[in-house]
Formats: structure tokens, sequence, C-alpha cells
């Protein structure tokens, strides 16, 4: 019998063994794949997830630390299909370019202007200095944020 | 990329006697487990896991910050980003403030505790260590046996040998009226290892003349540690960063620099000076 967790608002009891990475969870046994493990080191944020509502790098998360929380990925940000104001506003804006870091800067995103509805251009981009985009379209993804903050 | 991890177990403590009894029960096999920021990156430094590990991350006496008019007490699993919201508005620690607040990532800090930054013995770059230098912090380790208290200093010279049961508990720094500031250079502004700390605690006499003074460098030498030259030549001076960063580079050759894929070590012992120009600025501005 594994761990439960409670991912995206579904239940789950994955039968990796307690250190295995979350990252590795959501992609290999519950196929969430949205989430990335790109560096595995923590300095990317293409990993991104929202354990009981912070931003949490899933390749340094062991499964045993998540146990009962509750666990949100890119997948489980929106609801009944309609995107969320974040994933709204970043297609407006055309800002995905390869989409490789885009499920993680779109859980940082949701975090900060959950928590800081007022955001500013300087809170947005602390916000995302754990978010590496190695096609280098911050100002699109920022400025998407900012409209957001605006309506 | 994925990388294997080897089979493990963690045993998710509750309390801290719980913890001590099962770090105790695994001996030799058995290792602490904080925020886990440098333990999952193991197999990337192709080192092995230990077979067991005791989490001590929900323990609620060392996920705690208390701050009385003497001292503050710190809990081992307290997280960067907790500690540095605990200690905003108390100038003294700014130098704390700062290191706990600007290390790494955001996501990092909400995860990387200040225990696993004083007990992970690799880790040169740790932020809080030369912070916490500078406040002449004490430490206390428990174990089954009970608990003892010593200096930072003398922890960080043993604690690559402590007997497998022993934990870091709580940190401890005595609240003295003093001025700190940290200064540090990272190669991108944000999100990076810095290649040189500065950490600075200063305080002055009624004529503004340095009285006591604490300087810590870190990431520059594997283990940060304190610069006794340059805190006995700023005594009885009022602080002046230009000063200081002369008398910084004329004590430059105290430290050996280490060498790294990031930077060569003479570019760590370069950019003191700066920096303690920088910290002696601070200082100033929060005097």
């Amino acid at each position: 019998m594994g761990l439960s967790l409670s991912i995206n608002g579904d239940r789950a009891t994955p039968s990796a063994d307690p250190i295995t990475p979350l990252v590795d969870v959501l992609r290999e046994e519950l196929h969430l794949t949205g989430v990335k493990p790109v560096c595995r080191e923590g300095f990317c944020g293409a990993c991104m997830v929202l354990v009981d509502g912070t931003p949490t790098l899933s390749c340094l998360t062991p499964l045993a630390l998540v146990e009962n929380c509750e666990i949100r990925t890119a997948e489980g940000l929106s609801t009944n299909g309609v995107l969320t104001p974040v994933q709204a506003a970043l297609e407006t804006a055309d800002a995905v370019q390869c989409g490789m870091c885009f499920p993680g800067m779109v859980v940082s995103l949701t975090h900060v202007l959950a928590t800081t509805p007022s955001a500013t251009r300087d809170d947005i981009r602390a916000a995302l200095t754990g978010n590496i985009c190695r096609c280098t379209g911050y100002e699109r993804i920022v400025e998407a944020a900012l409209t957001v903050v605006r309506k | 990329m994925q990388t294997a991890m080897a089979k493990g177990s963690i045993f998710v403590a509750r309390s801290l006697p719980d913890a001590l009894a099962a770090l105790d029960d695994r001996g030799p096999t058995g290792a602490v487990f904080a925020g886990g920021t440098w333990i999952m990156r193991a197999p990337i430094r192709h080192e092995p896991l230990a077979a067991n590990y005791v989490a001590i991350g929900k323990i609620p006496e060392l996920t705690a910050v208390t701050i009385t008019s003497e001292t503050i007490e710190i809990g081992a699993a307290v997280t960067h980003a907790a500690l540095a919201a605990a200690l905003d508005g108390l100038p003294e620690f700014a130098v704390l403030t700062m290191a706990a607040g600007r290390a790494a990532n955001p996501a990092i800090r909400s995860a990387a505790t200040i225990g696993g930054n004083m007990a992970t013995t690799q880790f040169a770059a740790a932020d809080c260590v030369p912070a916490l230098l500078c406040l002449d912090a004490e430490v206390e380790l428990g174990s089954p046996e009970g608990c003892e208290r010593m200096p930072l200093v003398r922890f960080l010279a043993i604690r690559s040998t402590l007997a497998p049961g022993r934990l870091l508990t709580r940190i401890i720094v005595q609240r003295k009226g003093r001025n700190s500031a940290h200064a540090r250079l990272p190669l991108r502004k944000a999100g990076d290892y810095p290649v040189a700390i500065v950490s600075l605690a200063i305080s002055c006499d009624a004529a503004g003349r340095v009285a006591t003074a604490r300087v810590a460098i870190g990431s520059v030498e594997p283990i940060a540690r304190r610069w006794e030259r340059l805190e006995a030549a700023l005594i009885g001076h009022p602080i002046e960063p230009e000063r200081l960063a002369q008398l910084a580079r004329e004590f430059a050759d105290d430290f050996t620099g280490r060498d790294s894929v990031e930077v060569p070590a003479w570019y760590r012992l370069s950019v003191l000076p700066s920096l303690v120009r920088r910290a002696a600025t601070a200082v100033l501005a929060g005097a």
C-alpha cells in the first residue's frame, strides 16, 4: 500500500519508493507530464507544483513528505476546461515559446498573483527568479502577468 | 534525463523525542533529512543516499522562531523564507534577514532549512553560515542523552565527525544592539550561488567609533570563517567603507580561494574588497 496523496483534487496511492522525487511520481505513475524534470537541482523551476498552496520544486521533494498534502500541478489549475486568468493572459500575449519552462512559470505566476493581487513588475520578476526560460521570453511573460493585475 | 534514486526509507518524525529515538535506532545507517534541497541532489553529485532518513521538517518545536528581548532562538527546521519573515523589522539582524531572504530562489527558500545550511559540510556557499558567525551564534545539539550547546565556530569544526544520533536542534543568537549587513555576489542577480559573501556586525561607542566588530567570509573557502585581522583593524575607528575596502585588499592573502567550475579561486578573493565596502555602507545606512 503506497502513500496517499491528493493531486488536483483526486486521491492517488502511488507505489514508488518514499524517497522518489515527486516529479517522477507525477510523470511516470500519474502521467501528469506538464511537470518537467529539467535540471533536477532546483535551479530551473520547470518542475514547480503547488503543495498546500506553496510553490514547490517537485524534483527536490520526496514522495514521503507530501503525504496528505494538497498537490496541484499545471494540469489542475483550471476548472471545466476554462483557462485561468493567468493562462488566458499568457495565451493572449502569445508568451509561450518552446513550452519547456511554461507549466512551472504558470504555477509560480498563479501563486504570486493569488497572494499579491496588486503585484508590481518587481514582485513578479522576484517571484520568477527560480523559473528559467531558455528562450529568454521573460518580458512577454511579465507583461502578460501585469495585465492580470491591471484587470 | 532521469537520475536513478536508490531505494531508501524516510521516517517522518512528529516530535523531537521521536526524531532522536529514530536516529539513535538507525545508528550509522541513519541520516537527518531537513529541507532536502541538498540530499535530493545526491545522484547528480554521484553520491549514495543514506539507507534511512529521519525527516525533521514537520516537528513543531524545530520549526519555530522565538524572539525575546534577550535572544532569538531558531529551530533547525525553520526554512529560509520563514526565518526572513520572522526577522523582518529587526535591524540588528539585517545580516540574517538578507542571508535567508536572498539565498537561492523563492521555492528553495521555502524548503531549505537553517539547520541544513549549518550542517551540510560540503556546501561552501551557504549564506546563513557567515551571517550567523558574525552574530556569534551558538547551536544546540540533541541526542537521547540530552542536549549540548556550543559556539557555531566549534560546530563547524566538528560537524563532519558528529556521532550518529546527534541532531542540530536550535540556533541561539544573543541580542546585542549591533548593526549588521550581508553582501553577496552571485553570478546572476538572483537564484545563483554567491561567489563570495561578506557578513558584518558592528557596534559603536558614543563617539561613533567601532567598539566590537565581526566580519565573516563565506563561499571563498570550503568553510565560512571570521576575518579576525580585519575585525581587529576596525576597532577604535569610525566606519569608513573605503578604508575597510583598502584593508580588505591588504589582508586578502588571509584567505585561500577555492576553485570551482563557476569561478577560479583568484576571482573569489578579488571581489572581497568591494563586498566589504558594500557591507560597511549598508551598516552605516542602517545605523
